[in-house]
């Protein structure tokens, strides 16, 4: 029998603490679609997803009601398309980006990833034409997300990718002026990216992935808020070792929770369950909020002095509890801590008590990197490519993922409002220095060597 | 040997587990089976136990309400009840859980709701502190629900009898709550 504080503490969290599973992600394989003719790939692509995933938004909700843990998201991820794609021209593949935007609409999902190119040491024909298509293929889709890995710690920094990116974060901000650049939200550049990560806007179904796997994003920063709160309440002198320890026990039920409903989902699909994501994962929703959680444990805000190490202790102690809790645990796994996506960080960068130097230098101990980040409208493309080129460096070196979610909102300046909608949110646009001339670094192009792997200080 | 099941009844004080069984002890009865449980300050107790066969019930009773002589408790000894050879249908464990202000009747509503779905409650535990708080006034029924129940049919019944009530109802399969508490 179960006792009255195990009811009533997992109760707590699902009615007050917005305990959720924030994503279940089909990862679908498309690479025996591939053809030479893009109707003839089109067609198989739409059968396989549409096959596939005609049961995941029911199956995700019957099992959600089963628990009474709502599954907030169901979206597919697909194998890079660059890949599969390879033989297409820049219109075939916006092309299939409207096939997937389709096929993602009928069967139910918000999101379908893939839209993807891996290009850290060098770029194919296939790659050109993926990385040409993403401005339209974003502004006229409203599903599809895109991603390019543009370094790894095996392979340094292709930099003449980073600028391509930086080209093409503008252009695709450009062509959806209309929406605050809304297309660059959609859009993620990275270092050492993850081959199962469920979050978007970087699911992508990884090379080495079988022909179809369930992976699942656990959340819960308001959670792991509220039990540091009763854990200060509680006990008058409690140390940081003791905050940790509540972190893990609260990760670890998160993990289980997540890690649970994932499996269901897999089993009632006839698909492999692959892993859980242990991250922080905010909405713009108050209570569910990764910002919030600084406040709690001292800070006056995110981005005052002691924030870095507050979120090391915070991401170490989220993946501890959570590796104990999981056996199959990968993707991105760690804290997000995007800016327009969370109420108290989009509030700290409004105040300036939160600069994207400061961020930049959170991200060297978090997931995921500068992320979902409003920049005035004037930021160059080179400066974009430094930025990104900047948060690249810091995965390459510390061996672990980090990304670039920037939006130039076009036609504004720092300090203005962006507004992307839903669970994108909103930011006031944060100035960056320097970000409007040239930038002869990024033209220098070529790679940045892979880094040594001894010698680590 | 013949089974009986003993119940114990009344207010709460150290000896009475050691009382019970040192006269099952002494009458030559194996406990097979004991539990017990405490609601404010009223103890509660069901034992199984083995008699001897030249032991009857009434003789058990007699010696229990003897050994038990001033400590305020009523014993019962049953008969043991027939064990039936019909299996349970095939059911899935499932908690129900209310919040809310404190209503008469909200327990019969609700057990009745269950009954008539042929859902079997194996554990309830309910604490009504009084008032309008609903974090005071919470019910916990451990329930089966046979698989042949639809489960949504059940949830709208018991969610539209909740929501009469003025009470927040949830309905859970049990599996969450063990694997996000148990290691």
């Amino acid at each position: 029998m179960l006792s009255k504080q195990e009811v009533i503490s997992t109760l707590e969290m699902l009615r007050h603490e917005h305990l959720d599973l924030r994503t279940v992600t089909l990862g679908v394989s498309l690479v025996d679609c591939a053809s030479d003719d893009v109707g003839r790939f089109i067609a198989r692509a739409s059968r396989r997803i549409e096959t596939l995933a005609a049961g995941l938004v029911a199956t995700c909700d019957r099992l959600g009601a089963t628990y009474g843990v709502p599954v907030v998201n169901k979206r597919i991820a697909v194998s890079p398309v660059a890949l599969v794609g390879a033989p297409f021209a820049p219109a075939d593949m916006v092309a299939v980006a409207h096939a997937l935007d389709r096929a993602a609409g009928n069967v139910g999902v918000d999101f379908v990833g893939g839209f993807s190119a891996l290009v850290e040491k060098g770029m194919a024909a296939g790659d050109r034409a993926l990385i040409d298509a993403i401005p339209e293929a974003l502004a006229t889709t409203s599903r599809v997300c895109a991603s390019v890995n543009v370094a790894t710690t095996r392979a340094g920094i292709n930099m003449d990718a980073v600028l391509r990116m930086g080209e093409t974060v503008k252009a695709t901000a450009e062509h959806t002026a209309d929406a605050d650049g809304l297309g660059a939200a959609k859009l993620v550049v990275f270092a050492n990216i993850p081959e199962d990560v469920p979050f978007m806007a970087g699911a992508y179904l990884g090379v080495g992935e079988g022909d179809a796997v369930i992976n699942v994003g656990v959340s819960g920063p308001g959670v792991v808020k509220r039990a540091v709160e009763r854990a200060i309440e509680a006990e008058p002198g409690i140390d940081l070792g003791r905050i940790s320890e509540v972190i893990k026990q609260t990760a670890f039920k998160v993990t289980r929770a997540g890690e649970l409903i994932g499996r269901e989902v897999a089993d009632a699909l006839g698909v492999t369950f692959g892993v859980v994501d242990l991250s922080l994962a905010p909405t713009p929703t108050r209570g569910d909020s990764v910002g919030e959680i600084f406040r709690s444990l001292g800070l006056a805000s995110i981005g005052a002095p002691g924030s870095t190490a507050l979120l090391a202790l915070l991401n170490d102690a989220v993946k501890k509890g959570g590796a104990f809790a999981s056996s199959y645990v990968g993707g991105l796994s760690g804290a997000f801590i995007p800016v327009s996506e969370d109420l108290e960080i989009a509030a700290a960068a409004a105040r300036g008590d939160l600069s994207i130097e400061k961020l930049e230098a959170m991200t060297s101990v978090c997931s995921v990197g500068l992320d979902m980040i409003a920049l005035p409208g004037d930021t160059s493309a080179e400066a974009l490519a430094a930025l990104i080129a900047d948060e690249m460096a810091i995965g390459v070196i510390n061996r672990k993922t980090t990304a670039a979610r920037l939006i130039p909102v076009p036609g504004k300046a720092a300090g203005e409002q962006a507004r992307f909608g839903g669970l994108l949110g909103a930011a006031t646009i944060m100035s960056l220095p320097h970000g409007c001339g040239s930038n002869a670094f990024v033209r220098f192009g070529g790679r940045v060597p892979a880094p040594i792997q001894s010698l680590v200080n | 040997m013949t089974q009986a099941v003993i119940s114990v009844l009344g207010q709460d004080r150290p000896g009475i587990i050691a009382t019970v069984s040192e006269a099952l002890l002494a009458s030559e009865c194996n406990i097979e089976g004991v539990s017990q449980t405490l609601l404010r300050a009223v103890f509660g107790a069901l034992f199984v136990v083995a008699m001897p066969d030249d032991l009857d019930a009434e003789t058990l009773a007699g010696r229990l309400a003897a050994a038990v002589e001033g400590m305020e408790l009523d014993v019962i000894v049953h008969a043991y009840p027939a064990t039936s050879d019909v299996a349970p249908p095939p059911a899935e464990p499932f908690v129900v859980t209310t919040h809310g202000p404190d209503r008469r009747g909200a327990v019969a509503a609700l057990s009745g709701v269950l009954a008539r779905h042929g859902v079997n409650v194996t554990d309830l535990q309910a604490v009504f502190e009084g008032g309008e708080r609903p974090e005071s006034n919470v019910m916990i029924f451990q329930v089966d629900v046979p698989d042949t129940v639809a489960l949504p049919d059940l949830k709208r019944e018991l969610g539209a009898t909740a929501e009469r009530l003025g009470i927040e109802l949830n309905i859970q399969h049990r599996r969450l709550f063990e694997i996000m508490n148990r290691v």
